[in-house]
C-alpha cells in the first residue's frame, strides 16, 4: 500500500466521510451536487440559510395532557366528565377552566384540535413529538430544537443556541446533528444553570489565567500527534469560557426581573421556566423548551389537571401577552405541545388513559394568526371530525414559521440522507 | 417501527454501482458464496467474503505474527511510529484494562524497572484484576445501552455490569455470554444485584416492536451486522433482504416484556420475559402496513429452523447458529470491537458495520485475529494478551511528519477515554468525590440517582454529562459545553483543587517543599508521566510570578485536569 492511497484514506475520512464535515445540509436530489463540490455546495446553503431574528419557544406537557381539559373540552357530555369551559377573549372559542390566562390571550393564539398519531407511549411518543420521527434503534433523530438551531441560529453567539428548562428525564438531544446544537438543560430556572458561575475563589482575572495557562501546557500534547484533538478541545474551552465570561449570561437570572412581572408568570417553575425563556430570545438564543411534569393522569384526572393547568396557565398566558407587547411575537414561534391526548372514556380510577388518535396542540406568534381553531373532534371525542393533522404536518407547519424548508435532508454519521421532516405538508390555513 | 428510512446513501453510489452484479445475482449469502470474492476497491479497503473469513486459520495466534500482517500490508514506503515509552505505555495499558490511571508509585516502579519482559508482566497483572472485569462490564453496558430506544431499559443496566463483571472475571467464553443473553427466561427485579443481568439485553426492549429491535441489536452487536436497513426495504449497500430481516426477527416472536408490579405497594418492581405459546412473526405488507404475511425463523446463512418452535427451543436455535464457528460474523464483530477499543481504530468503522458488501481494512490481519479467536473457542483474555503485546498496541500515537498512518495502525489513535473512566481518573487525582448523600442515591432501581445506575450525586452527573456511544467512530465523539463546565467550575470538584485543608495538593505542597518535585508528582498523577523540559519551565515561570505558591500550583492542577490529554487515551 502507498503513502499516497493512505493519504486518499484520510481524505475520505476527514474529509468526506466524518460526519462533522459531511454533516452539512445538502439540498433534497440536488443533480448539481457532483459539478458543485462538497464545500461550495456547503457555504452557498449555510449563508443562505441563516435567518436572523427567529426563535422558538416550545412548552413540553409531559405525560401527555388531556384534550378534555384543555383545549377542547366537551362539556355536559359523558366523555367531557365534570370540567367545564370558559369564554375566551374571542367569541365561539371556548378552551377548559382552569385556563383562564391564555382564554384572555386567546386572539393570538390558533388552536389544533384534530391532531392525530400512532404512538401511544411516553417515551416513543416524546421522542415523536420532538423529532417528527417514531424511534428507530440505528438513528439518532435530533430534536426540533437542534434542527431549528442548526438551521437558523447565528453562528457567532456565546450563549447556547437551544436551551431546556426543567427536563429530567430523557432529554431528546441533537442526535446526529452534533453537540453544537446539543440542549444546555436548566433544572431550576430560578437558579443560575449548574457550574456556569466561577467559583467563589476563582475571579475573572485568574479564571483568564488559568484558559492561559491550560492553552499554554497543551502544545507539547498537540506536537506528539495529538494536535487535530487539542484543537477541537481549545474550540471547545474557548465557546465554554466565552459563555462563562459573556455578559449575556445575566439573561439566565431571573432575580433580575420586577417582582410584580414574576408574579405575573407565576410562582411556579414552569411560569418562572416562561420568564426565563422570554429573556434568553431576548438575549439571542434560538431555541427554548420548557418542560411540564406529570400529565399522565390515569388516576384523579380532574384533581390533578386543574393543579397541572394551574401550573401552566399564567406562565403560557403571560409569555404570549408579553412577547406581543414586546413586539417579539412575530419573530417567536411559541408553541404548547404533549406527547399524546387521552381516552374519553373515564376509566375506574377516575383517570384517562392514553389516546393518541386525537389530542389538541395551540400555537402562537412566528406569523400564526390566533383566534382560531383548526380541525375538530367528534361530539364524544372519540375520533378526528375534519382536518386531521399528522405530526409530520405539525413539523412541517414549525418549519414553515421559521421559514425553514421540511425537505432538506441531512446526512447522518452512517451516510443516510433524512429529511428535516419526512412526509406531511403545512397547515397553511394557520398563517 | 422502522429502523431505517434511508434512500441511497450518496457517497456509496459508486461503490453500489460496482457491486450491482453481485447484488442481482446474490439473493442471500448462501446463494452466492462462491462468487462474492473479497474485492479490492481504490481506497486500499476490501469486503471480506465469507469463504475469505471461513478460510482464515484458527492456529493459536503470537503477538508477532500479528506484527508481521501488518508490516506487510503496510509495505516498505510507510514508516511506522516510534514504541511507546514506558510512562505512556504503562498509562495505556492501564487505563485500557482496568479504567483508571497508574498511581504514581506504579509508574514510577514500572519506569524503574529493568525486567526485560515487564510489559507482558503488567499485561498479565492487569487482567487479572478485578478492575479488568468491572471496567469491560461497563463498556459493553455501554455498548447496549447507547441504542435503547426505550429508556426505561436502563433501569436493568446496573444488574447487567454486576453480572457481567463476574463473567469477565471468571473469563467465560464469549458464546456462553451471548448464549446467556438470548437465552433467559423469567423475571428480573428492578434492584437485581446481577443474578439475572444478562436479561438487561433483552428485557431493555419492551413495546409492540420489542422483537424487530432485539433482532436488530443481536445482529448489530454480536455479529456486526446492520440487518434492520433491511426492515422495510431490501438493503440499500448489503445484500441483505427484507425477507431474511424478517425471518431473523421471527426467532424473538414469542417472548413479550411485562411490567412486573407488586401487588402491595402498587410500584412497578421488575420486568418478565413471557413466553407465548402461539404467534409468529408478521412481515407487514410493503404497499399496505395493516396486511402482512406470518414468517418463520429462519437464520441468516439461509438454514431454516423448524416450524412451530417454542419460544424457549427458538432462541436457543438463534443462540447456537449465531455463536457457532460456522458464522464467522460473531468472532469477526468481536475482534473488530476489541481491537478498536485498544488501538483507536477498527478494521471496519464504524464497529459494528461489517456486512459483506462493508469494507475492511488489512483484512488478512482480521480474518486471521477471527481465526485464531474461534480456535481458541472464544477466549477473551487470550484475545487481549495477543493484541496487548503486540507492537501495533504498544507505538505511539505518531510517526512524525504524516498522521495519516493512524487509519492502518502504523501509529495508535489518541481516543476520547469514556466517561467511567475519566471519573475513575478524576478520582484517582483528587480523591473521593462522593456528592450529597441522598441526591438519587435513594432507593435502588427507584427514580433519581440509582435508576441509571451511575451511584447519584456529582458521579451521576459527570457520567452524564460525558457518556457517549461506545460504537460511533471516534471521530464522531465531540465534547460538550456542559462537560467543559462541569471540570472548569464545578464547585465540589474545584473544592477538591483547592491547596486547603486535606486536599491531595494540599499534602503534596506541605510534602514536597521543592517546586520542580512538587511538579513532577503532580504530573505524574493528573498525566502519568513527568513534565517535558519546556512544560516544567512554563510552569516554573507561572508559580514565580504567581502570588502563593499554592494558587499557583492550583491553577496548574486545574490546567492539567482541564487538558485535553487528560481526557484523552494516548
Amino acid at each position: 500500500m502507498t503513502v499516497q492511497t493512505l493519504m486518499h484514506v484520510r481524505t475520505g475520512r476527514e474529509g468526506v466521510l466524518s460526519r462533522r464535515t459531511f454533516l452539512r445540509t445538502i439540498a433534497a436530489g440536488s443533480a448539481g451536487l457532483g459539478l458543485l463540490g462538497w464545500k461550495d455546495t456547503m457555504t452557498l446553503h449555510a449563508e443562505e440559510l441563516r435567518k436572523k431574528g427567529m426563535a422558538c419557544i416550545l412548552m413540553f406537557m409531559r405525560g401527555g395532557p388531556s384534550q378534555f381539559e384543555t383545549f377542547d373540552p366537551k362539556p355536559d357530555t359523558r366523555n367531557g366528565g365534570p370540567t367545564k369551559a370558559i369564554e375566551t377573549a374571542v367569541s365561539g372559542i371556548r378552551i377548559a377552566e382552569h385556563w383562564p390566562n391564555v382564554a384572555k390571550a386567546m386572539k393570538e393564539i390558533a388552536l389544533i384540535r384534530s391532531m392525530t398519531s400512532r404512538e401511544g407511549e411516553h417515551q416513543r411518543a416524546t421522542f415523536q413529538m420532538h423529532t417528527g420521527y417514531v424511534p428507530t434503534g440505528g438513528i439518532k433523530f435530533p430534536s426540533i430544537g437542534a434542527i431549528v438551531a442548526s438551521e437558523i441560529a447565528p453562528k457567532d453567539f456565546d450563549l447556547p443556541h437551544f436551551v431546556n428548562i426543567g427536563g429530567r428525564f430523557n432529554v431528546i438531544g441533537s442526535g446526529f446533528l452534533g453537540m453544537q446544537y446539543a440542549p444546555f438543560v436548566v433544572s431550576n430556572p430560578s437558579q443560575m444553570p449548574l457550574n456556569v458561575e466561577l467559583p467563589r475563589s476563582v475571579g475573572t482575572a485568574r479564571f483568564s489565567k488559568r484558559v492561559g495557562l491550560l492553552k499554554d501546557l497543551e502544545a507539547d500534547f498537540a506536537e506528539s500527534g495529538a494536535e487535530h484533538q487539542v484543537k477541537e478541545h481549545q474550540a471547545l474551552y474557548t465557546s465554554a469560557s466565552r459563555m462563562v465570561l459573556s455578559p449575556r449570561l445575566e439573561a439566565f437570572d431571573i432575580g433580575k426581573e420586577k417582582a410584580s412581572v414574576r408574579e405575573r408568570y407565576g410562582r411556579t417553575s414552569f411560569g418562572q421556566g416562561c420568564l426565563l425563556a422570554r429573556r434568553l430570545v431576548e438575549a439571542g438564543v434560538t431555541f427554548i423548551e420548557i418542560e411540564s411534569n406529570g400529565w399522565d393522569t390515569h388516576q384523579d384526572n380532574f384533581n390533578r389537571t386543574k393543579t397541572l393547568s394551574e401550573g401552566v396557565d399564567p406562565g403560557f398566558g403571560a409569555l404570549v401577552t408579553d412577547l406581543k407587547e414586546r413586539g417579539m411575537l412575530d419573530r417567536t414561534l411559541v408553541v404548547w405541545v404533549g406527547e399524546f391526548g387521552r381516552t374519553p372514556r373515564i376509566n375506574g380510577n377516575t383517570g384517562r388513559d392514553h389516546y393518541p388518535r386525537v389530542f389538541n396542540v395551540a400555537l402562537a406568534g412566528g406569523g400564526i394568526k390566533g383566534g382560531q381553531v383548526l380541525g375538530a373532534s367528534t361530539a364524544d371525542g372519540t375520533s378526528v371530525k375534519e382536518r386531521p393533522v399528522t405530526v409530520a404536518d405539525l413539523f412541517c407547519t414549525f418549519c414553515h414559521a421559521m421559514k425553514i424548508n421540511p425537505r432538506k435532508e441531512n446526512l447522518s454519521p452512517e451516510g443516510r440522507p433524512l429529511k428535516l421532516v419526512d412526509g406531511g405538508s403545512p397547515v397553511k390555513e394557520l398563517f | 417501527m422502522r429502523l431505517c428510512s434511508s434512500t441511497l446513501p450518496l457517497p456509496r453510489l459508486a461503490f453500489l454501482f460496482a457491486g450491482v452484479a453481485t447484488l442481482t445475482l446474490a439473493l442471500p449469502i448462501r446463494a452466492d458464496e462462491s462468487k462474492t470474492k473479497s474485492k479490492s476497491t481504490s481506497s486500499g479497503r476490501t469486503t471480506i467474503a465469507l469463504e475469505e473469513w471461513r478460510k482464515g486459520a484458527t492456529t493459536p495466534l503470537t503477538p508477532r505474527e500479528i506484527d508481521d500482517l501488518i508490516a506487510r500490508e503496510l509495505g516498505a514506503s510507510v514508516k511506522k511510529a516510534a514504541r511507546t515509552t514506558d510512562e505512556q505505555f504503562i498509562r495505556r495499558v492501564t487505563l485500557d484494562l482496568t479504567g483508571r490511571l497508574p498511581t504514581v508509585r506504579q509508574t514510577q516502579d514500572f519506569v524503574a524497572s529493568k525486567e526485560s519482559d515487564k510489559r507482558a508482566r503488567l499485561i498479565d497483572q492487569l487482567l487479572d484484576s478485578p478492575e479488568y472485569a468491572r471496567h469491560w462490564a461497563r463498556y459493553w453496558r455501554a455498548v447496549i445501552a447507547a441504542k435503547l430506544a426505550d429508556q426505561r431499559g436502563q433501569i436493568l443496566a446496573r444488574s447487567f455490569e454486576v453480572w457481567m463483571t463476574e463473567q469477565l472475571k471468571e473469563n467465560k467464553s464469549w458464546d456462553e455470554i451471548v448464549k446467556a443473553m438470548l437465552t433467559v427466561e423469567g423475571e428480573i427485579r428492578y434492584d437485581d444485584t446481577g443474578a439475572k443481568g444478562m436479561a438487561f439485553f433483552l428485557g431493555s426492549h419492551m413495546g409492540a416492536d420489542s422483537a424487530v429491535e432485539q433482532a436488530a441489536e443481536a445482529s448489530r452487536v454480536f455479529m456486526g451486522i446492520q440487518i434492520q436497513c433491511a426492515q422495510c426495504h431490501d438493503h440499500p449497500s448489503d445484500v441483505w433482504k427484507r425477507q431474511q430481516f424478517h425471518e431473523f426477527a421471527s426467532y424473538f416472536a414469542r417472548v413479550r416484556q411485562r411490567l412486573v408490579r407488586d401487588k402491595e405497594s402498587n410500584r412497578f418492581v421488575g420486568i418478565e420475559l413471557v413466553s407465548l405459546r402461539f404467534g409468529e412473526h408478521r412481515m407487514p405488507d410493503k404497499d399496505n402496513p395493516r396486511a402482512g404475511t406470518m414468517v418463520s425463523p429462519r437464520f441468516l446463512d439461509g438454514t431454516s429452523t423448524r416450524r412451530g418452535l417454542s419460544d424457549s427451543e427458538r432462541r436457543k436455535e438463534l443462540a447456537t447458529r449465531l455463536t457457532d464457528k460456522s458464522n464467522p460474523w460473531f468472532s469477526a464483530a468481536f475482534v473488530n470491537r476489541i481491537w478498536h477499543e485498544l488501538l483507536g481504530q477498527g478494521f471496519y468503522q464504524p464497529v459494528d458495520d461489517l456486512g459483506p458488501l462493508k469494507e475492511a481494512v488489512m483484512a488478512p490481519v482480521i480474518i486471521r485475529l477471527a481465526g485464531s479467536f474461534r480456535g481458541t473457542n472464544h477466549d477473551i483474555k487470550a484475545l487481549y494478551r495477543v493484541i496487548l503485546n503486540t507492537e501495533a498496541y504498544q507505538r505511539q500515537i505518531r510517526l512524525g511528519d504524516s498522521p495519516s498512518e493512524h487509519l492502518q495502525f502504523a501509529a495508535s489513535y489518541p481516543t476520547r477515554l469514556r466517561a467511567d473512566a475519566l471519573w475513575e481518573s478524576l478520582v484517582g487525582v483528587l480523591g473521593p468525590l462522593g456528592g450529597r448523600p441522598g441526591f438519587g442515591g435513594g432507593r435502588p432501581g427507584g427514580f433519581g440517582g440509582g435508576r441509571f445506575g451511575f451511584g447519584g450525586g456529582l458521579e451521576q452527573l459527570f457520567k452524564q454529562a460525558f457518556a457517549y456511544d461506545p460504537s460511533s467512530r471516534p471521530e464522531d465523539i465531540e465534547g460538550s459545553v456542559p462537560q467543559a463546565l462541569m471540570l472548569m467550575n464545578n464547585p465540589l470538584i474545584q473544592q477538591r483543587i483547592e491547596a486547603r485543608g486535606d486536599t491531595t495538593l494540599a499534602r503534596l505542597l506541605r510534602d514536597t517543599p521543592k517546586d520542580a518535585e512538587a511538579l513532577e508528582i503532580l504530573y505524574l498523577r493528573t498525566l502519568a508521566r513527568k513534565p517535558t523540559e519546556r512544560e516544567r519551565q512554563k510552569c516554573l515561570t507561572y508559580i514565580q510570578k504567581a502570588s502563593s505558591r499554592s494558587e499557583a500550583f492550583e491553577d496548574i492542577l486545574w490546567a492539567l485536569l482541564n487538558s485535553t490529554e487528560f481526557q484523552t487515551r494516548r
